[in-house]
């Protein structure tokens, strides 16, 4: 049930919510403006050009282009479930490592013709892709649908627990240590150069990848029938219930594509950064949760935008600031917004009250 | 058998096995030799049981989901390597300051206080952190206030990692970053002579029980009293508690504060146990670790906390390197061809832990009278438990 | 409660002042006719590899020396310090209980540790308070013996609160690593370095000391960057990179692969250098996760050993000997882990030592005097050497190493200019 803590809504407590709205909302956007703009600035006076901050938006984006695959899966779980799989991140990882590992199985490697990697590489992106799917509807299956109706502090620890057995299942598989891996597309080297900016091979292959998938998954919830009954469970599961839409199997699908998503970042993030590491997925989940959240939980285009912009703010980070402190200052960000703006950029699309 | 009914009505009984239970524990050390690895795990499993006292106020009698407890861990630690080491270099022109330690500390530079000053101090900096890091997560929902709680304590993790970049007056630099903060002072509690945990880890262990003790009793009279009803309440439902009077913001910023205290108390004297302190050991990792001792007691059940806090730190330092990968289990495992050693799954085994606690037994090993009657018989589909909304 | 309470602080007082007749500390004799050598080694992550052969090193020594010392049987006990969790390093928590095992076990005579210079930190306050000899394979951090340049102040008095050395290593420190590394690059040209370090004790000990060196030497050092191990990738920090050279001053656990990868395409015409460090298979040969082959061929290496070779070259028939029985023993092609004859030393110096007291090899002083007092002019398979007051070797040479198809090959012997 919803529960204010002030009791009565009066006209002036509406005005004075609204003007808030707008404060929070502009004051959020002025926020993730801040960084470019200091450092735009910054670059002006020292270089003379954009350049630098060019560069670092690009990389920006093509990263921002994996989050926000990652952030889609977390997004459509919230909104219909309202649970913070803390295992996706996990499950992206388990992407990546299944990737590498038909890599090997494939025989692919950085002297294979180009197309025997397209068609290779496109085999696994659809093997690694089905596999994470499998393994996040089973998780659903096993470890959320039991606990449906407990308090909401079960289903985010067992959630949390399957966080931790994946990353087990990693560090059995390859071990505890980054892992290198084969340089398959030669994702740094620049494809073009436009305007004085660098465009790597892997920049471009991110987008490539990334765009369709995610146009795809909207129209797929927009249009589909399936699409309709999983925006009608996310609205009102009692009443989708009513209407004769199986809410199990509605979850059960949500989760199946959030798992294809994540298999899908799990592999373009293999080839981008050329390693694979078992703990990945727990920094990648936070990013990408912070960039579901900023966007606005629970919302599809929400996502992708939140995703390209952390994507953004963690280069000019890792660029400016040290990517040692990277992660505090998307935290920093994340818990700023959930202090002022929980609702995030685009508003949240939850479960209605009621 | 009336004599026997009568002395379990007498007011006194149900101290009985609480008692009998303390005074065993305490006499332990005796039948050990004292340097023994069993002690050691003792001591461990004693810091954790504080630890998770602590988290077990805020998670478990308030309702406010912390992940990110690893903050105060993180903190006490801090406060042992600041005061109580030569880390400070040079203050006092080199001299260091002194308070209350032994010769050998006398000399060297850095600031170096008392054991009993640093768990004062290790309680302030912990009240007024948990006080800052509950401050954000006043109106938030429950789950949020979990993500925000794990928020703080990456970034607290991630300023410690790097803190010998970050200065402050001056060119004090808060921590040593990825290189330890070592060697520490030596607990030295005046009236005795100064502990060696080189020799012998029987006054460690003693310090330890007190400290323990004084929690448990801290946690019992804080459950029985107003403050721990209103903390109850606010669990329930919050805004039934505000329209009784409950005032929130002080009963949710005191939770935090008291559990973080807990805390930091357990840190300052795991920091100086271990005689190092090093960034890598504040993860996200630690703070589950603890929150499945608090689960897996029995959220809220005092006992249950401290029998499952004691379970899982002998799990982790016993059972899975000393028993499962050196014992028969071994063994069988190897002649099946299984290319593993149980300690590099120890957090997967914590993982299957909760899941399996979550799904089955949610109420935990002793669970809370309370806790256990929601969780078993169940609350209605909308109604959430810890759902509150601004 | 209270009573209870009360009771616990008399029993607190009655005990503590038991403390000094505890335990085997201050150089107590040990009865009976074994005694135990401990190992202390990071067996897990990228480190498992390197440990082993150190490991076997130690074991072909003890097996030569036919298990025993005189009268005493040795019992050699290899212990893990590092974890799941922090693989490929010591782990400060797993360290104090591999060291605190040692000391609890009354015939313990030598403790063979740590590899790391972090992990050593912390185990030689402890073994020193109970009087334990105790050698190491590999730490080269200065301020673990001395105070000379390269040291933290404190150091090293403070990790010896007994206030006499228990603690002696068989390579030399960073000191003369960070002149090798600066007398390398000058040759090959260089004029200007770039340096990125791990933080660690050790990476960011050396990295002062090739900084120093390198400006000694007329280098201009551009740069010395820390990284973090938890990072994806350090393409945006290899980016400001001006300088022609490079210095990794890091080991292969703190994903040290993933830097030199990086660097390698942010500055394309660098020449790169990694100190011993990143002297291992993991880091070297592509098929084991380290760097690829192109990175490699640009790659030099320095390490304080030298190829069977350049052993025969300078005459040492013992470390011709070693390899023979090494490469035998265990069925290895081709050169052996360079760490492996510091394995085997480390044994030998520790059963000479034992040796040279005769029967008094059951007490930990005599033993403790023998290695820091009384080993000079040793001749082992690295060749002759003294320890010194300090616990440090005379020992200088420092081989520099090529990258040739995912191995170490080794190039030429470095005299260092200063040190």
């Amino acid at each position: 049930m919803e529960a204010a803590s002030v009791p009565a809504e009066e006209p002036r407590q509406r005005t004075s919510e609204a003007a808030w709205e707008l404060v929070s909302k502009y004051g959020l956007i002025a926020l993730l403006l801040a960084l470019p703009i200091y450092y735009g600035i910054q670059d002006l006076s020292d270089d003379g050009d954009l350049s630098r901050l060019g560069n670092n938006l690009v990389d920006g984006l093509s990263n921002g282009a994996i989050w926000a695959l990652v952030a889609l899966g977390y997004t459509l779980v919230y909104g219909i479930i309202e649970l913070i799989n803390f295992a996706h991140g996990d499950i992206f990882m388990i992407g990546a490592f299944a990737s590498f590992g038909l890599w090997g199985t494939l025989g692919l490697t950085a002297q294979t013709s180009t197309v025997g990697l397209v068609v290779g590489l496109f085999v696994t992106l659809l093997i690694a892709m089905v596999a994470t799917a499998a393994l996040n509807v089973m998780i659903e299956r096993v470890g959320y649908r039991p606990l449906r109706n407990a308090p909401r502090l079960a289903p985010l620890i067992t959630a949390v627990g399957f966080s931790f057995i994946l990353q087990n299942v990693g560090i059995l598989w390859l071990g505890a240590s980054q892992v290198a891996v084969p340089d398959l597309v030669g994702s740094q080297k620049e494809l073009v150069a436009i305007a004085g900016l660098s465009i790597s091979r892997g920049d471009v292959l991110a987008v490539a990848v990334t765009a369709p998938l995610v146009f795809l998954l909207v129209a797929f919830v927009a249009r589909s029938r399936l699409g309709k009954a999983m925006r009608a469970t996310a609205q009102d599961p009692e009443a989708a219930r009513l209407m004769g839409i199986n809410v199990d199997t509605t979850i059960s699908l949500t989760f199946l594509l959030g798992g294809l998503l994540a298999g899908a970042a799990g592999l373009i993030n293999t080839l981008y950064q050329t390693s694979v590491w078992f703990f990945q997925g727990f920094t990648a989940g936070l990013i990408a949760f912070t960039a579901a959240v900023m966007g606005g939980i629970g919302n599809l285009r929400g996502a992708v935008v939140g995703g390209l912009i952390i994507g953004c703010i963690q280069q000019i980070s890792d660029n400016r600031i040290g990517n040692e402190w990277t992660p505090a200052v998307v935290f920093a960000y994340l818990v700023l917004i959930m202090v002022f703006r929980p609702q995030g950029l685009i508003g949240e699309e939850t479960r209605e009250a009621g | 058998m009336t004599a026997i009914r009568g002395l379990r009505q007498a007011p006194w009984a149900k101290y009985v096995l609480p008692g009998v239970v303390i005074v065993a524990v305490a006499l332990l050390p005796f039948f050990r030799p004292p340097l023994d690895g069993f002690m050691d795990d003792c001591i461990l499993a004693l810091i954790f049981v504080t630890m998770a006292l602590g988290l077990n106020l805020i998670v478990g009698f308030a309702g406010l989901l912390d992940l990110g407890y690893v903050a105060f861990y993180a903190f006490g630690a801090l406060v042992g390597g600041w005061w109580a080491s030569d880390h400070f270099t040079g203050v006092n022109g080199e001299k260091g300051i002194h308070l209350g330690v032994g010769d050998f500390a006398s000399n060297l530079p850095g600031i170096h206080i008392n054991f009993l000053l640093l768990i004062v101090g290790a309680i302030v900096v912990c009240a007024v952190a948990g006080a800052v890091i509950g401050l954000p997560t006043l109106r938030l929902r429950g789950d949020y206030i979990a993500i925000v709680t794990l928020a703080f304590g990456e970034i607290i993790g991630r300023f410690a990692a790097n803190g010998d970049e970050v200065t402050i007056f001056g060119d004090y630099a808060i921590s040593n970053g990825r290189e330890s903060i070592s060697p520490l002072d030596s607990i030295d509690l005046l009236v005795l002579d100064q502990f060696d945990s080189a020799l012998d880890l029987r006054p460690f262990y003693w310090t330890m029980l007190a400290i323990v003790l004084v929690a448990l009793i801290v946690n019992i009279r804080l459950r029985d009293s107003r403050l721990g009803r209103a903390w109850v309440a606010l669990r329930e439902d919050e805004v039934a508690a505000a329209s009784m009077g409950v005032p929130l913001v002080k009963t949710k910023l005191t939770a935090y504060a008291t559990g973080g205290a807990l805390g930091g108390i357990a840190g300052v004297f795991y920091g100086l146990y271990l005689n190092s302190i090093n960034a890598n050991q504040f993860q996200f990792g630690f703070s589950v670790f603890i929150l499945a001792m608090v689960i897996m007691g029995g959220l809220g059940s005092i006992w249950g906390v401290v029998i499952g806090a004691v379970v899982l730190a002998f799990v982790n330092n016993r059972l899975i390197p000393d028993v499962l990968d050196q014992g028969f289990v071994n063994d069988i495992k190897n002649d099946i061809g299984l290319n593993f050693s149980f300690t590099e799954v120890t957090f997967g085994i914590f993982g299957f832990v909760l899941v399996l606690m979550m799904v089955l037994r949610p109420e935990g090993i002793l669970p809370e009278r309370r806790r256990q009657i929601e969780l078993t018989e169940g609350t209605g589909p909308d109604e959430s438990v810890y759902e509150a909304r601004a | 409660m209270s009573c209870l309470l009360v009771a616990f602080a008399l029993g607190i007082s009655a005990c503590g002042s038991d403390d000094d007749d505890e335990g085997t500390g201050g150089g107590g004799t040990i009865s009976g006719d074994t005694l135990t050598i401990y190992s202390s080694l990071p067996l897990q992550g990228t480190s498992k590899p390197q440990s082993e052969a150190v490991i076997d090193g130690e074991r072909l020594a003890l097996e030569q020396a036919g298990g025993k010392v005189g009268k005493f049987k040795i019992n050699y006990v290899s212990l893990d310090d590092s974890t799941a969790q922090n693989p490929g390093t010591a782990d400060e928590a797993q360290t104090a209980q591999n060291a605190r095992k040692a000391i609890q076990d009354e015939t313990t005579i030598f403790y063979l540790g740590e590899f790391n210079s972090g992990g050593s930190k912390i185990s030689i306050p402890l073994l020193n308070k109970a009087n334990i000899p105790q050698i190491s394979p590999s730490n080269t951090a200065v301020g673990l013996t001395t105070d000379r340049p390269g040291a933290d102040p404190g150091e090293p008095t403070k990790y010896y609160p007994a206030q006499k050395r228990t603690y002696a290593r068989i390579v030399p420190t960073d000191i003369i690593q960070g002149a090798a590394l600066a007398t390398i690059m000058k040759e090959d040209g260089c004029k200007s370095v770039h340096i990125f370090n791990d933080k660690t004790t050790y990476g960011a000990g050396l990295a002062r000391n090739v900084e120093a060196s390198a400006k000694e030497i007329g280098l201009s050092v551009e740069g010395n960057d820390g990284t973090d191990r938890n990072s994806a990738n350090y393409r945006s920090l290899a980016a400001q990179i001006k300088a022609d050279c490079f210095v990794g001053s890091g080991v292969t656990g703190e994903n040290y692969v993933q830097v030199f990868k990086d660097v390698a395409v942010a500055c394309p015409d660098c020449k790169l250098y990694g100190p011993d460090g990143v002297a291992e298979a993991s880091f070297t040969d592509p098929k084991e996760g380290g760097i690829p082959a192109a990175v490699g061929a640009r790659t030099k290496v320095t390490v304080a050993t030298l190829s069977p070779e350049e052993f025969e070259k300078q005459g040492i028939a013992e470390a011709e000997k070693f390899f023979t029985d090494y490469k035998a023993k265990y069925n290895i092609e081709g050169q052996p882990d360079p760490y492996a004859i510091y394995g085997y030393e480390t044994m030998a110096l520790a059963l000479d030592t034992l040796k040279a007291v005769g029967d008094k090899a059951n007490d930990r002083e005599a033993v403790r005097k023998q290695l820091l007092e009384n080993t000079k002019g040793r001749k082992s398979v690295l060749g002759t050497y003294d320890i010194d007051e300090n616990g440090d070797t005379t020992l200088t040479d420092y081989g520099l190493y090529t990258i040739d198809n995912g191995d170490l090959t080794f190039d030429k012997v470095i005299k260092a200019e200063g040190g």
